[in-house]
């Protein structure tokens, strides 16, 4: 069992309450000031470490005994204004600054650094999976440590260059912003409902998802139930295509409980949207779906603010989340989400409610 | 929880691409350094590397690939792959079996494409063959679809400790009963990208590496891949076992962004920890095969910390001046070698030494000779201070 | 260029190179050591950068970092190096 104590996120909102839609199709964070990080160090940093520090260092003053990072793109802006170093200088005399930042541990270190935290200190980069490969660690370390507490983090940054790679291979329907609710030809193609059926925050339907985005979502997590926002009590991560293995992991990670809500990944991409139907297809009739990513966009580490919202969820459900609302208030939560069809990760939360809440 | 034992090794270097090539070299003292690696980079004949002599091209055909994107890094990785798993008999079926794990480890990724990255983003890229390979990720999420692998899997980027920590992640998971065999390791190829990265940092060496000695000058990069397979107890029963991973500690030395701190905090922490999870005191390691990069820093750093830890110092000795510095790999070649001075009770010596560092006073071993071998500490240190200490011992 | 010209230069360069936004060129005083906790507070990655600059803007090479340290030592030894190395 993995208990989450305190929980951080930096997020394209400002708030749960009016979600803003993306721009140009970008969901970009708001972004704090960032006063925790001493100027001589932030000035280096790329968007994503600064995200990735601004979101864990509250939960730095707990002294955690160590950080675990999952970043699906790593430091790819740093990597390309390295590579710009290159061709323009012709691999002559280049400043090392942006070389070092590009590393995919530079969060971790960082973070390692700020806070002299000489703990265990591991990145993840598995696309999809990254932020749960650092919780499924996390999973491993409280067993093997009973009483230390552990950093999780899931952190991506809008990368421009990647994005525009993202959008040649058709991962996102360029330049339609949510809300515009035609339905694609993929849609009708699929024989799904058209665009109507996409009311609350799932945007256009067609092939390609609505919205990129980014964030950093980090918690504090341990063995420790007494005081916990959450526990996270079955991981299960999913590679491939094959539809009877996602139902088998649904089954098995349910083991005949009926969740009071489906957390979906659902994106707006209506070939994912046969992943997201057998999900439905399992839950009872009381169970509620509801969806996020018109809140935080699509990113590898989605799922990070995935978990900080299920930790957060308000009393009243604001109805933009929801697909159809729950029998009752949430305690069960059963989240799934699918990263380009073919990497899936399904988690089984139960929430504490009655606890004061860290909600940055 | 169950002891984790290596069954299978696959591992390609500069100085050869199969484990008895690789052992043989380091026996006869053969590095692979050298100025002769084809890349395109204008250091290609300038500065020496650990270089791969096969071409990429040459690669694509052995394994018949056709698609472009499937990158130098992942090919290098297949290639060990490959030798691994059928060195442990895993083939077909039982790779597809969920208890059956792959953890693996990069730093380059697909970056040593590092002109087409470029031109991808200066340019209209829509028919790139390239642009899901240029991530960590792509190598072993290729090796997992290949063999249509349905266990745990990931990828690990911790600079230079990666596929160390990809050894004791993937141990990990046997131990805690998440999987029952666990392929781990990693690879990394030469990069335009990465060669200019640690250009400018200063720590290329001119000349060949000289790992330990006074008058070191700075790392020779190296390409490789390796991968060992882990078996838990019962799986493992009634097959060839190379050695126990009995010991792992990973630990952060919270210095600076790519130094270590000059009386290597993180580095002690590592091994100290290590030590602690296999039960062993210092004095019952008899061969460390060191992170030694031969740069003014790591060398001085690590054998600071060394000497606090043991005292006394056993043998040691780093193989980079062998293979060059082989990055998100090194963790896993240099278990490799760990454990082939265990299988065959041997030390191997170091090159390129002539003088100690003052301030440390140390000597690596200086000539090839037949030893008693139990305990193996093996070092992997990287940038962000991320230190990682694995020890291998000797079940027979 | 007048010495006083140029050293104003080097401090905006300095700024704009190693993005130090909080800092102004009338606040680095010409004496104040670039490294070091008392002074601009700049480490080691930022004397590579430095000498990288110094190749850029002036045309000086500047072959290692042990060579380096004895002129990035404050804005006056720059400077006075700068003169006697200029190349551009």
């Amino acid at each position: 069992m993995l208990y989450i104590h305190h929980t951080s996120c930096i997020y394209p909102q400002k708030g749960l309450d009016s979600p803003a839609g993306p721009v140009n199709n970008l969901l970009k964070a708001v972004e704090p000031a960032y006063d925790g990080i001493p100027g001589n160090v932030l000035r280096r940093m790329s968007k994503s470490v600064k995200m990735g520090i601004g979101a864990a260092l509250p939960l730095l003053k707990y002294a955690p005994d160590g950080i675990l990072i999952g970043t699906g793109y790593g430091g790819m802006e740093d990597s390309i204004r390295f590579l710009n170093q290159i061709e323009k200088y012709d691999e002559g005399v280049l400043t090392p600054a942006t070389f070092v930042q590009s590393t995919a541990n530079a969060i971790a270190s960082q973070l390692g650094l700020i806070h002299h935290n000489r703990g265990y200190n591991i990145t993840f980069v598995n696309r999809g999976l990254s932020f749960e490969s650092a919780l499924l660690d996390a999973a491993m370390l409280v067993k093997e440590h009973p009483g230390k507490t552990w950093l999780v983090s899931g952190v991506d940054e809008i990368s421009d260059h990647h994005y525009r790679f993202e959008c040649a291979e058709g991962w996102y329907k360029n330049g339609i912003s949510a809300g515009e609710g035609d339905a694609g030809e993929g849609a009708a193609a699929a024989g799904e409902e058209a665009a109507g059926e996409g009311t609350a925050g799932e945007g256009a339907v067609g092939e390609g998802a609505a919205a990129a985005g980014e964030g950093a979502a980090a918690f504090l997590l341990n063995d420790q139930p007494a005081g916990a926002l959450a526990r996270i009590s079955k991981i299960v991560l999913l590679g491939g295509q094959d539809e009877e293995a996602l139902r088998s992991a649904l089954r098995s990670i349910l083991d005949g409980l009926s969740p009071d809500l489906l957390l979906s990944g659902e994106n707006g991409d209506n070939r994912t949207l046969k992943w997201y139907r057998i999900a439905e297809s399992l839950m009872g009739p009381d169970t509620g779906i509801a969806r996020f990513k018109h809140l935080c966009g699509e990113y590898p580490t989605a799922s990070a603010f995935a978990l900080w919202l299920a930790c957060n969820l308000p009393a009243a459900l604001p109805g933009h989340l929801l697909k159809r609302p729950p029998a009752v208030t949430p305690r069960h939560i059963l989240f799934y989400n699918n990263y380009k069809f073919t990497q899936h990760s399904l988690l089984l939360l139960e929430r504490f409610p009655c606890h004061a809440r860290d909600n940055k | 929880m169950s002891r984790v034992f290596v069954t299978g090794i696959g591992i390609i270097s500069a100085v050869g691409s199969t484990l008895a090539e690789n052992r043989a070299a380091l026996a006869a003292g053969k590095s692979g350094i050298g100025f002769t690696a084809t890349l395109p980079s204008r250091y290609a004949g300038v500065l020496p590397f650990g270089a791969i002599q096969t071409t990429t091209d040459e690669w694509r055909e052995r394994f018949r690939i056709s698609d472009p994107g499937v990158t130098r890094t992942t090919l290098l990785a297949l290639h060990a792959f490959s030798d691994a798993i059928a060195d442990a008999g895993l083939t077909g079926t039982s790779l597809r079996d969920p208890a059956v794990a792959l953890v693996g480890a990069t730093t380059v990724g697909g970056m040593c494409l590092t002109d087409e990255l470029y031109r991808d983003t200066t340019q209209p890229c829509d028919h790139s063959p390239f642009l899901s390979s240029y991530d960590g990720a792509s190598v072993h999420l290729y090796l997992q679809t290949r063999h249509k692998m349905t266990g745990p899997a990931t990828t690990i980027n911790t600079a230079c400790s990666s596929s160390a920590n990809a050894i004791q992640y993937g141990a990990r998971l046997i131990r805690n009963g998440l999987a029952t065999t666990a392929i781990v390791g990693g690879a990394d190829s030469l990069a335009k990208f990465t060669i200019n990265g640690f250009h400018s940092l200063q720590i290329l060496s001119a000349a060949p590496c000289r790992p330990f000695d006074r008058d070191r000058a700075g790392l020779n990069l190296g390409e490789g891949a390796a991968y060992l397979v882990l078996e838990g107890e019962e799986t493992a029963a009634g097959k060839t076992i190379y050695a126990e991973l009995t010991g792992y500690c990973n630990a952060n030395d919270a210095f600076h962004p790519s130094a270590l701190s000059v009386t290597g905090i993180g580095p002690h922490l590592a091994m100290q920890g290590a030590l602690r999870t296999a039960g062993l005191e210092p004095a019952a390691i008899d061969f460390i095969n060191t992170h030694g990069t031969a740069t003014e820093n790591n060398d001085e750093a690590e054998g600071s910390a060394m000497l606090r830890l043991f005292g006394e110092l056993p043998p040691f000795v780093s193989t980079k001046s062998y293979t060059g510095h082989t990055l998100g790999a090194a963790g896993a070649v240099e278990a490799v070698y760990s454990i082939l001075s265990i299988c065959h009770q041997e030390l191997y010596p170091a090159l390129n030494f002539a003088e100690p560092i003052p301030t440390v006073g140390i000597r690596p071993v200086r000539a090839y000779q037949p030893h008693a071998v139990r305990h193996v500490l093996s070092n992997s240190f990287g940038f962000g201070g991320n230190c990682t200490s694995l020890i291998f011992s000797n079940v027979n | 260029m007048e010495t006083v010209q140029l050293k104003q230069q080097l401090k905006r360069q300095i700024i704009e190179f190693l993005n130090l936004t909080d800092i102004t060129p009338e606040s680095i005083e010409d004496d104040k050591p670039l490294f070091g906790d008392e002074g601009l507070g700049l480490d080691s990655i930022d004397s590579l950068e430095l000498i990288v600059l110094l190749n850029r803007e002036y045309g000086i090479v500047i072959k290692d970092l042990k060579e380096g340290r004895k002129v990035l030592v404050d804005v006056n030894t720059m400077v006075d190096y700068i003169e006697k190395h200029r190349t551009k």
